[in-house]
């Protein structure tokens, strides 16, 4: 899964934590399963930045955070032209960030 | 638990500092303790807060540096550092020593100078604040989580550019009246909403937030003097007790929060500090929140328990949150026009609101106040401190 975003399912009662964390929020399990986090699902919400973070040389940015159909949220980065609340996407990964030689992969949102 | 009170409080003027790290934090130190008149009493344990000073200005160790410039030795001395809520926490820390009996009085002082590096390395600081692995590396700031934060208040509830506009006019308005102010200069809303120009004067940020949704990166210190009942009573100054602390956190991640629109960690602060207050957030006569962006105002302002979910930009609408409104917010110009020296803020937030208590605040002061709350949102919303003064009879 190196080419994937990985969240943890609690091995106990199947929440899923994204980010993974060392104890289940739920019920306090401390073993997990590596689930991708992926799929097609709806933007909650976006924002178009200019007061760029470092490493940046676009003239603007766009993160999202959206709803997952498989019920994970997550934050990322929504390659679409004309952004709206609840518009339908699906995740890729993409080079979300370089700083220096090393680029950095992620998610990235498309429209459907 | 032994009652606190605050004896002193005292800041430098927020904005850009020739001063030294430490200078700041020693000014605004050595105002408090004057104003709060110890005479022959020592102190007996002083902490700082600050977030950034190991990074910025290659500083550690700040407790140590602090009790060497005013020479407290052998004061107790550390620094507390937790994000944007540092200085509230540090009062928190504080507050635990008197109350437990190990000291009788406690210089609390917060610090920030942040403007010794350029913009970019200032936001990256501040981001580092956010998930590394699943917000930082997508370009995640502040600002920005604010913005994402802002767009689904606005769709869920119908506030709109304009209610932000307010807040900054308000607090811009209220700063012209507090000459420790990092910002001095009212705002209108044809210059940053309605006129044509006002695009040029007020550009975005992160959307639909725009510059003047969003406060300055200031330098800054500020400082209180805790008590002990006992110290209390032999000075001549009027009682402030800290009547309730509280304090909560929630997940790192903002998109992991079930209703992002729910500051939950500032609903459960401020229950909590009202629950040891015995006090309701009715009986608030004067506050100051976190307004780092004009939305949060807004947001904590219902989260606090001062108006019902969704309704806080009506009762900014109607003025009720002005200076001479039913429940003047951010006196001080708040974050947004005072500034955000940010592990200071915390602590200026409880200065002005000591002020405020003892009739000291000059041109912005609200009128007979007794009961004052103040919040402290560290993260973006993961970790907030909520702090209840009262002023008692004498």
């Amino acid at each position: 899964m190196s080419d994937k975003v990985v969240g943890g399912k609690c091995s106990a009662c199947g929440a899923v934590s994204y980010p993974r964390r060392a104890v289940c929020p739920k019920c306090r399990n401390e073993t997990f399963e590596r689930i991708p986090i992926e799929g097609e699902g709806t933007v909650l919400t976006y924002t178009d930045v200019y007061a760029l973070a470092i490493d940046y040389e676009t003239r603007y940015l766009r993160l999202a955070i959206v709803e997952l159909d498989s019920g994970q949220r997550a934050t990322g980065q929504l390659l679409a032209d004309d952004p709206k609340l609840g518009m339908r996407i699906q995740t890729t990964i993409g080079v979300v960030r370089k700083p220096g030689e090393k680029p950095i992969t992620g998610l990235q949102f498309v429209p459907i | 638990m032994k009652p606190i009170y605050v004896a002193g409080a005292g800041m430098t003027k927020f904005g850009r500092a020739d001063w030294s790290l430490i200078r700041l934090a020693s000014e605004a130190s050595r105002a408090a303790l004057h104003h709060a008149s110890l005479g022959e009493i020592p102190v007996d344990g002083v902490v700082v807060a600050n977030m950034g000073a190991a990074r910025v200005n290659k500083q550690t160790a700040l407790g140590s540096a602090l009790v060497d410039q005013l020479a407290l030795y052998p004061a107790m001395a550390e620094a507390v550092e937790n994000g944007p809520a540092s200085g509230a926490s540090a009062f928190k820390v504080g507050c635990q020593a008197i109350a437990s009996g190990m000291a009788d009085v406690v210089l609390v002082t917060g610090v920030e100078r942040m403007r010794v590096v350029n913009g970019l390395e200032g936001t990256d600081f501040v981001a580092s604040l956010s998930h590394p692995e699943v917000e930082y590396i997508y370009g995640v700031t502040l600002p920005s989580l604010a913005g994402m934060f802002a767009r689904l208040v606005m769709d869920r509830f119908g506030v709109e550019r304009r209610h932000l506009a307010m807040v900054a006019i308000k607090n811009h308005l209220n700063a012209t009246k507090n000459p420790y102010a990092h910002i001095q200069q009212a705002v209108t809303m044809e210059g940053i909403l309605t006129a044509p120009e006002a695009i040029v004067n007020n550009p975005p940020i992160a959307e639909p937030l725009h510059m003047f949704d969003c406060c300055p990166v200031s330098d800054g210190a500020a400082a209180v003097v805790l008590v002990s009942e006992e110290i209390m009573t032999k000075l001549g100054a009027p009682p402030i007790r800290v009547a309730g602390i509280g304090q909560a956190t929630d997940t790192h991640a903002v998109h992991e929060r079930e209703d992002p629109t729910d500051l939950k960690a500032v609903r459960l602060a401020s229950e909590r500090a009202f629950a040891m207050a015995g006090l309701r957030p009715a009986d608030v006569n004067v506050a100051e929140l976190h307004d780092a962006f004009t939305i949060l105002e807004i947001a904590e302002s219902e989260a606090a328990g001062f108006f019902g979910h969704g309704e806080g930009h009506l009762a900014l609408e109607r003025g009720e949150t002005a200076l001479d409104g039913r429940l003047p917010i951010n006196p001080s110009g708040g974050l947004k026009a005072k500034g955000h020296p940010v592990g200071a803020t915390g602590v200026a937030q409880l200065v002005e609101l000591t002020w405020q208590l003892r009739g000291e605040a000059e041109g912005r002061q609200v009128k007979d106040a007794e009961v004052a709350y103040a919040c402290n949102f560290g993260g973006f919303g993961n970790n907030v401190v909520a702090t209840v003064l009262r002023r008692e009879a004498r």
